[in-house]
Parts: C-alpha cells; sequence; structure tokens
C-alpha cells in the first residue's frame, strides 16, 4: 500500500509541475495574444482588462506575418517532397538489399544531426557565395533542408522497406506482375504510412528550422520562426509575439499527433491482414 | 555480376547518402579552408595561420568557449539526472502512467523559440514569478531575472526542452531490461539503489551516452536560446561564429565553427567516457 500511496503522490507532484511548466506559460500566451491596445495589462489585474482579437487582425493585415506564413507553408512541403524522392532510393538499398559496410553507411546518413546547425547555415552559405548563387534563397533553403531532415526520411523509409514481406513480392512475381504493378501490390501497402511520416516529419521540421532560414533567407525571405525569433529581439511587443508562438506551436502539435498514430500503424501485420 | 551489385547499390545511394555525404563533406572543408585564408571572398586567398593565432589569442574567444562548455555539459548533465529517475519511475506500466508520459514529453512539441517567449512572460520584471514572490512575501520588490548572468535562464531553457529527449532515449533502454534480471537482484538481497548501480545503470549505458553527446552538442552549439535570454556580457560560440560573419569576416567565423566542431567531437567523446565509467562504477 505504501507503494501505491508513493505512486499517488509522485503523479499528483508531475501533474502540478506540469501545470506550471505548461499551462500557465500557454494560458498566459492565449491571454497575452487577446489583449487590446486600448487598455493595457497591467501588473495588478489578473486577467487582460479589455480582450479583443484585435492584435491577431492587426498582425495579419499589418506585418510580415502573411508572407512568413507563404514562405514557410511553401518551403515546408517542397522540402518534404524533395527529401522522401532523394530517401526513397537510399532507404531502399538499406532496407532491401545486403551488402558490406551497410551499417556504417546507416551511421554515416546520420551525419546531418551532428553537425551544429549553425555550422551548416553559415559554410553552406559560404559556399553559396563562392558559387555566385547568394541570391538563389528560396531554392536553397529547400535544397539544405532536404538534405538536413534526410536522416529522419531515411530512417524511416527503411524500417518500411525491411517491412514489405518476400512471399507477397514472389507471390506477385509468380502470378505474373510486371515491375510496376508488383510495387503496387506488395510494396506499396507496406511503404504507405512510411511515406506519410516521412513527408510529415520532413514538413515539421522544416517548419520549425531556424538556422538555416535565419542565416541563408534574410533578409528577403521571412519564415514564422525568423519572424518570431525578431519579434522577440529587436522589435519585442508581448502580444505580438504571443499571436506568432501560437501560430507556430498550435497547428504542428496536431501534426506530431497524427505522426505518432502513423508511426504506430506502420506494421506489416495490420496491413497484410495477417501475422 | 557482383560489379553490377556494387553498381547498383551505389546508384541507389548516391541521392541520399551522397547528397548528404556531399553537403556535409563541402560545409567542413570549407569551414576548415577558410578558417586557413583560403576561399577568400573579399582580398587575397592564400594559406595562412593569421586567423587562428588572432582569433585565439582573444579573450572574446576564451570567454566564449568556457561558457558554451558550461552550458553544453550542465544541460546534459541536469537533463539526464532529471530523465532517469521518471525513466525508471515509468519502467512498468500502472494507471495513469500513459498519461504522465505524454505531459513530460510534450516539450519535444514545442519550438524552442516559443519555449524562450514562454519563460520570458514568466521571469519578466512584472511576470509571473515576480508578481508570486512578492505576493508570497518573499521579495519585497521585483528583480531582473532575465538575461541573468549565471546562464540559469539558459541552462533551465535546455533542460525544459531537452529532458524529454533524454527520458525518450532511456525509457527505452530501461523498459528492455527483462524483469527477472531484476528480480535476481532483489532475490539476492540489492535494494533499490543496489539495483539502479549494479544492474540498470550498466545496462542503460549506451542510451545515455547517446543522450548525452546530443544533448551535449545541441547545447553547446546554442544561438536562440543564448540570444533570447542569455547573459548580455556572455556570447556562445555559436553567436561569436554569428557575428564575426554578419561583419563579412568569415575566416574569423570559420575559426570559430571549427574549434566548435572539434570541442563538439572531443567533448562528447570524454562526455561518453565519463559517463561510462561513472556508470559502471569504477569512478566513485
Amino acid at each position: 500500500m505504501n507503494h501505491a500511496w508513493l505512486n499517488s503522490m509522485l503523479m499528483a507532484m508531475v501533474v502540478g509541475i506540469a501545470f506550471i511548466w505548461l499551462a500557465i506559460p500557454f494560458t498566459m500566451a492565449v491571454l497575452w495574444s487577446l489583449v487590446d491596445p486600448v487598455e493595457p495589462w497591467t501588473a495588478d489585474k489578473l486577467l487582460p482588462p479589455t480582450m479583443s482579437f484585435y492584435r491577431w487582425t492587426d498582425m495579419w493585415e499589418n506585418s510580415s506575418l502573411k508572407s512568413a506564413l507563404v514562405s514557410s507553408y511553401t518551403l515546408a512541403p517542397s522540402a518534404a517532397i524533395l527529401a522522401l524522392s532523394l530517401a526513397f532510393p537510399t532507404a531502399y538499398a538499406l532496407g532491401r538489399i545486403s551488402f558490406p559496410g551497410r551499417e556504417t553507411a546507416k551511421l554515416l546518413c546520420l551525419l546531418p544531426l551532428v553537425v551544429p546547425p549553425f555550422i551548416t547555415a553559415i559554410f553552406f552559405s559560404s559556399i553559396l557565395f563562392q558559387l555566385g548563387l547568394n541570391t538563389w534563397r528560396f531554392g536553397a533553403i529547400v535544397f539544405a533542408h532536404s538534405i538536413l531532415f534526410l536522416p529522419y526520411a531515411i530512417r524511416i523509409l527503411t524500417v518500411s522497406f525491411e517491412q514489405v514481406r518476400q512471399d507477397h513480392i514472389d507471390a506477385a512475381r509468380d502470378l505474373g506482375a510486371s515491375p510496376f504493378a508488383r510495387f503496387r501490390v506488395a510494396y506499396l501497402p507496406a511503404l504507405r504510412p512510411g511515406i506519410s511520416a516521412t513527408l510529415l516529419i520532413v514538413f515539421i521540421q522544416s517548419i520549425e528550422e531556424f538556422a538555416i532560414a535565419f542565416i541563408i533567407g534574410s533578409p528577403d525571405i521571412v519564415t514564422i520562426p525568423t519572424l518570431l525569433y525578431s519579434a522577440l529581439g529587436q522589435d519585442f511587443v508581448r502580444p505580438n509575439a504571443a499571436v506568432l508562438s501560437l501560430i507556430l506551436v498550435v497547428p504542428n502539435v496536431f501534426l506530431m499527433l497524427i505522426l505518432e498514430r502513423l508511426m504506430k500503424t506502420a506494421n506489416p501485420a495490420l496491413l497484410s491482414g495477417k501475422g | 555480376m557482383i560489379a553490377r551489385k556494387w553498381l547498383l547499390v551505389l546508384a541507389l545511394l548516391t541521392p541520399g547518402l551522397g547528397l548528404i555525404l556531399l553537403l556535409i563533406g563541402m560545409v567542413v572543408y570549407i569551414a576548415i579552408a577558410q578558417s586557413f585564408g583560403f576561399y577568400a571572398l573579399r582580398g587575397d586567398s592564400a594559406f595562412s595561420t593569421e586567423f587562428w593565432s588572432e582569433v585565439l589569442g582573444r579573450k572574446l574567444f576564451s570567454k566564449a568557449v568556457r561558457y558554451s562548455i558550461y552550458v553544453g555539459v550542465w544541460s546534459a548533465v541536469l537533463s539526464i539526472a532529471l530523465a532517469y529517475p521518471l525513466a525508471i519511475w515509468l519502467r512498468k506500466p500502472f494507471p495513469g502512467s500513459i498519461g504522465i508520459g505524454a505531459i513530460l514529453k510534450a516539450p519535444l512539441l514545442v519550438h524552442g523559440l516559443v519555449a524562450a517567449f514562454l519563460f520570458i512572460n514568466v521571469i519578466s520584471y512584472n511576470g509571473l514569478l515576480n508578481q508570486a514572490m512578492q505576493g508570497l512575501g518573499i521579495w519585497s520588490e521585483p528583480r531582473r531575472l532575465q538575461n541573468d548572468s549565471n546562464a540559469i535562464g539558459v541552462l533551465l531553457l535546455q533542460t525544459w526542452k531537452n529532458m524529454p529527449f533524454a527520458l525518450l532515449l532511456l525509457a527505452g533502454a530501461v523498459q528492455s531490461i527483462s524483469e527477472d534480471v531484476l528480480d535476481a537482484a532483489r532475490d539476492m538481497g540489492a535494494g533499490s539503489w543496489a539495483r539502479f548501480r549494479k544492474v540498470i545503470a550498466p545496462l542503460t549505458v549506451s542510451g545515455m551516452q547517446a543522450a548525452m553527446v546530443i544533448i551535449f552538442i545541441g547545447a553547446l552549439a546554442d544561438f536562440t536560446f543564448q540570444t533570447t535570454v542569455g547573459p548580455t556580457n556572455l556570447q556562445s560560440m555559436a553567436q561569436l561564429m554569428v557575428s564575426f560573419k554578419v561583419r563579412g569576416d568569415w575566416h574569423s567565423a570559420a575559426v570559430v565553427g571549427v574549434s566548435l566542431m572539434i570541442i563538439a567531437l572531443v567533448g562528447s567523446a570524454v562526455l561518453a567516457v565519463v559517463a561510462r565509467a561513472v556508470m559502471r562504477g569504477r569512478i566513485r
């Protein structure tokens, strides 16, 4: 019984800490984003005296928010599709062909994750300068994002390729399926959750990426994180930063929850209908 | 046939692994070359060690190195120290454990900049913390907590952001220990501390090392937390590198960048070895 008591104490403690750690800061962010400029929210008041969506509409109409949303949400799907297409052949080789050095190749794929992002950003921009491509900002960011997040794409797709069942491929071949038909009936069902997970994870990472977008994009391309960064620094207006924070965080939380579901369904037994 | 298979494998690896090696290889190569005076964007390109001796001799640089190592090591140690007991506690499912796990991992979903904003909100001069401390009568007047000179704010944020990641890796490692092993230890009279020292710690050391190294490199190279909540009289290495680059001094930026990579490599190796020695009980 002592154990159960300790457990509930610990649970209460974690929930209490999480309340201070998560719930209070987020509630404050929401409240700050609703502060109406006619009456400031001063320290002596528990809630903002006047609440409205003024900041939201004002940010939408009079700041770089619109162009930041457009660039972030154009960069991210482009990077996701490019990363998927670049990762596909490599993942096939790593997942379905056994060759000496395969484990080393898998490890080398993780390289972009260990090089600090600002080093990649600065010296990638140096390479662009050397090549005279320094004005090619959009393409450069898409290219850098897709390579930087290839480790995730390759890892997820390799696992998916490993899960394709050889007996399905053989059965399709024995029944005279063409290579394309074999891909469609034997590979695709097992790969589908992996493909969606790859697109989603690169999308989320690209939306959130700061170093490359900040170093390569500035001053022409503004993304949501770079806009939030400037809102936290030189032009700090608390309610505006609150609006941007919520715009950055809320959609990605939902996308991550979808991703978590996808990763769980990446199971061949479920897909092929047999254990 | 063998040659054909190799050609096929190479062709398949080229767009993925090939591009990774090309980009990261070029980035590292350019950084090293520029730190020795090559690839100058202005003036002459020629071999020179002048940039190294100049930057290494500056107080600004040595302060940045010490500061970045401080942030890197403490962030890694604090995140892991907090994550270990939680991972062990959540090892066996109990009613509510999934919910607790989800709450603990929630910061993984929050962008670092958003976390920084939330944090600034709480600790600002008229913020919640100051209000609460005054309300409780502990402080008589509001204190300036933002950009504190010991970088406590940066360490808190790093731990907030990285503890869930350490928890994720450690939970996986702890859960893979078979119940039989722990039962055997219990039957032989091992208490909970002995079970941790003699069974759990040695069996989870590689997961712990991985978490330690990844958090260390991330925090060592931190830019955003440092520039938003960090001390204003100190610069992190990434911040110093960016400030050199902004001034167009690519060679000095390269010296800082290459030093950062060397410290990341050497530091990770040292941390991994020390962590292993501590966890295997060689250092007491």
